[in-house]
């Protein structure tokens, strides 16, 4: 999925380690992203995000002055933007797991710059959504702002279940995404028993985006697990 | 009360060979104290003796001058009585008593006293003889019967009773030994549960409270220590991973930076997935100390055990396995929807731990299934492979030799990681087991089976 219209986005990074603010402003700064702020303390990260106005704001746990926690805290007080804890500790992994603190997500040390990157993306895009909602596949263009799928000049409109099928996948695009995952979307809570629904559903939406939906190409089972939704090269 | 061959210990022998001494010791006291009487009674001068003596000496003019000196330093009067009652002869006779008897008075002091002097006869051919002691050297029982019913009932009397006492006994013992058991017992649990590491506080008032005090003591020792360790390990583990993080990064934007060098990147690479295996072994090694002294509190949930299994593969299959490698999901229908109380970040772990194993011991690639099943009010989680497999030899020493961390023996294989051990430790606190079965070349399987 293209991920470029997030690059104009501020990104904010407080860590005490200069050297690891150095390294993450290079694998963002590599991967597009132009606007980025930093801060090695709490109290000037609470300065800088009031000054810069950043999108998001990725926050070590462990600071000199304080922790991630009451910074965030801090900056919530005025701002709702999206933040992502970085943390080096297995029992702040713990605490953040149930992400009952209101973070949107967590990034627990070391990691691997695409780990890393793909945690980003995937904040950014759920609390910005003006993303191009269109989504071009090998047999066709599906755009969910208006629930249709334009399939070589025939427009076929997408039913409420086909549109949230397609968009659960679509925010996965090009990995596997399990029929649990699919169901809960679905269906909400304790999807039991909800298979043959998802494969009525699955064989309807093939057949409104597929070629040859007997030889599916772009919505893909993925055998015992679930299914992948692959976009246009 | 509890199993009762508890108390048939060898304790209870020890305790009747002492009642036995004891009678024994009585017995010897007894013999020591009434031996002399009694020998004394059965010798020369005794009743029986004299009596024969005297008799067989008898003559018509009375006895012999060797008897009469026996008789007097015995200080023994005799006399015989003819059958009208009249006495032929006597010796040393005290003048009270009578030399003349009718038939009433024979009846009477036959049986026991002549004017208070104990004395004891023998009827011989012409008459009777008549033997008087000195007063008070012996009593005599005047009212010597038994009825019969009393003597048949004696032996089974006799029985009843030593039966009776050595249960009495037994009793005693039991209650004794019981009443220090329900006083050891919390104790002696204590010990038990402090030798395996884990912590334990008892609350025993009485003459055992110093005990108790000292088992306190040596638990929170044990507990400080065991939580300094952890405290150190997983302070390392935190100091590790921020240097980690860079080494991590860095080395990819080598491997992704455009303008270098393709043997430049290639190191890089190297780099990269050589810090990958630290990251894994720092925290599996942080979780294992978590777990070996119960630092991490387990966070039970109710999990779907087939979504979380599935979500854990497609997870594997997103971030990429080689094309060497495949993985296949078998979950039987009978566990689709099987719930399990468990910690899903520590189950998924377990599970990578196995898969990574897998991958790491086959090189040149293998297929790898990932299954789940529900039998017998069992759940069993299987990663198996078709790969290189594990001699005979390293399967034993893999289910039988304590891994380093378990060991003070400093000479122990130091080549098997940690993966294995915190698979062990994470299914242990599920309260499940481990089953591994392997042949050389016929791959590994590894199965988790937790009961329902």
């Amino acid at each position: 999925m293209d991920n470029s219209f997030l690059h104009s986005k501020k990104l904010l990074l407080v860590d005490d380690e200069p050297e690891l603010l150095k390294m993450v402003t290079a694998i963002l700064r590599g991967e597009g992203f132009q606007h980025l702020v930093t801060a090695t303390k709490m109290k000037d990260g609470v300065t800088v995000a009031k000054t810069e106005k950043p999108d998001l704001a990725i926050l070590d746990v462990m600071l000199p002055d304080g922790d991630g926690f009451s910074l965030m805290e801090q900056i919530r007080a005025w701002t709702d933007i999206p933040v992502i804890f970085l943390t080096a500790r297995d029992e702040a992994v713990d605490k953040l797991a149930g992400l009952g603190l209101g973070a949107d997500d967590y990034i627990a040390k070391p990691f691997l710059p695409q780990e890393f990157l793909l945690r980003v993306y995937a904040v950014l895009r759920r609390c910005y959504k003006e993303y191009a909602s269109v989504l071009k596949l090998d047999g066709c263009t599906v755009d969910f702002s208006r629930a249709e799928v334009d399939k070589g000049g025939e427009i076929l409109p997408l039913t409420a279940m086909e549109h949230k099928l397609l968009e659960t996948l679509a925010k996965n695009e090009g990995r596997i995404v399990t029929v649990d995952t699919i169901c809960e979307a679905l269906w909400g809570d304790n999807p039991f028993g909800y298979e043959n629904s998802l494969n009525a559903h699955v064989r309807r939406v093939r057949e409104k985006i597929e070629a040859d939906p007997s030889k599916p190409v772009s919505l893909l089972t993925v055998k015992g697990l679930g299914y992948k939704l692959v976009a246009r090269k | 009360m509890k199993a009762f061959g508890k108390y048939i210990s060898k304790y209870l022998v020890t305790f009747f060979a002492f009642a036995l001494a004891l009678l024994l010791v009585n017995i010897l006291a007894f013999a020591l104290t009434f031996g002399g009487i009694i020998f004394g009674e059965y010798s020369f001068a005794s009743p029986v003796n004299m009596l024969e003596a005297v008799a067989a000496d008898l003559s018509a003019s009375g006895v012999s001058e060797e008897i009469k000196q026996d008789l007097n330093r015995n200080h023994i009067w005799a006399m015989f009585l003819n059958t009208d009652g009249g006495c032929d002869w006597t010796v040393s006779l005290p003048e009270e008593v009578p030399t003349q008897y009718n038939i009433q008075d024979v009846a009477v002091f036959s049986k026991g006293y002549l004017k208070d002097y104990p004395v004891f006869v023998q009827s011989v051919e012409r008459g009777l003889l008549v033997l008087g002691y000195p007063k008070d050297s012996f009593m005599k029982l005047t009212g010597n019967y038994f009825p019969m019913r009393v003597v048949r009932v004696l032996p089974i009397f006799t029985i009843g009773m030593l039966a009776v006492d050595i249960l009495l006994l037994f009793f005693v013992y039991c209650f004794s030994k019981r009443k220090i058991s329900k006083n050891t017992e919390p104790i002696m649990a204590a010990v038990k549960t402090l030798s395996t590491g884990e912590p334990v506080h008892l609350s025993i008032h009485g003459e055992l409270s110093e005990i108790a005090d000292s088992v306190n003591q040596a638990s929170r020792v044990l507990s400080r220590q065991n939580e300094a360790r952890a405290n150190w390990i997983s302070g390392v583990s935190h100091d590790i991973r921020t240097p980690l993080s860079m080494i991590m990064g860095y080395s990819k934007l080598i491997a992704d930076e455009d303008d270098v060098d393709v043997a430049v990147k290639r190191k890089a690479e190297i780099i990269g997935q050589q810090s990958i295996k630290i990251r894994e072994l720092v925290q599996d090694l942080n979780l294992v100390s978590q777990l070996e002294y119960e630092m991490q509190p387990i966070h039970k949930k109710t999990v779907r055990l087939a979504s979380l299994l599935r979500s854990y593969a497609a997870e594997l299959l997103n971030t990429g396995l080689t094309d060497e490698y495949s993985l296949d999901i078998e979950i039987a229908a009978a566990a689709e929807t099987i719930t399990f109380d468990c910690d899903a970040r520590l189950i998924s772990r377990a599970i990578n731990n196995l898969v990574q194993n897998s991958i790491r011991h086959n090189p040149n690639g293998c297929n790898i299934v990932l299954a789940l099943n529900y039998a017998d009010e069992a759940i069993s989680l299987s990663v198996s492979d078709n790969g290189v497999g594990l001699s005979a030899e390293k399967l034993k020493e893999l289910n039988e030799k304590p891994h380093y961390m378990e060991s003070t023996d400093s000479r122990l294989d130091l080549r098997h990681g940690l993966g294995l051990i915190l698979v062990t430790q994470i299914v242990n606190a599920h309260k499940g087991s481990l089953r591994i079965e392997s042949e050389e070349q016929q791959g590994c399987k590894f199965t988790i089976v937790f009961p329902q």
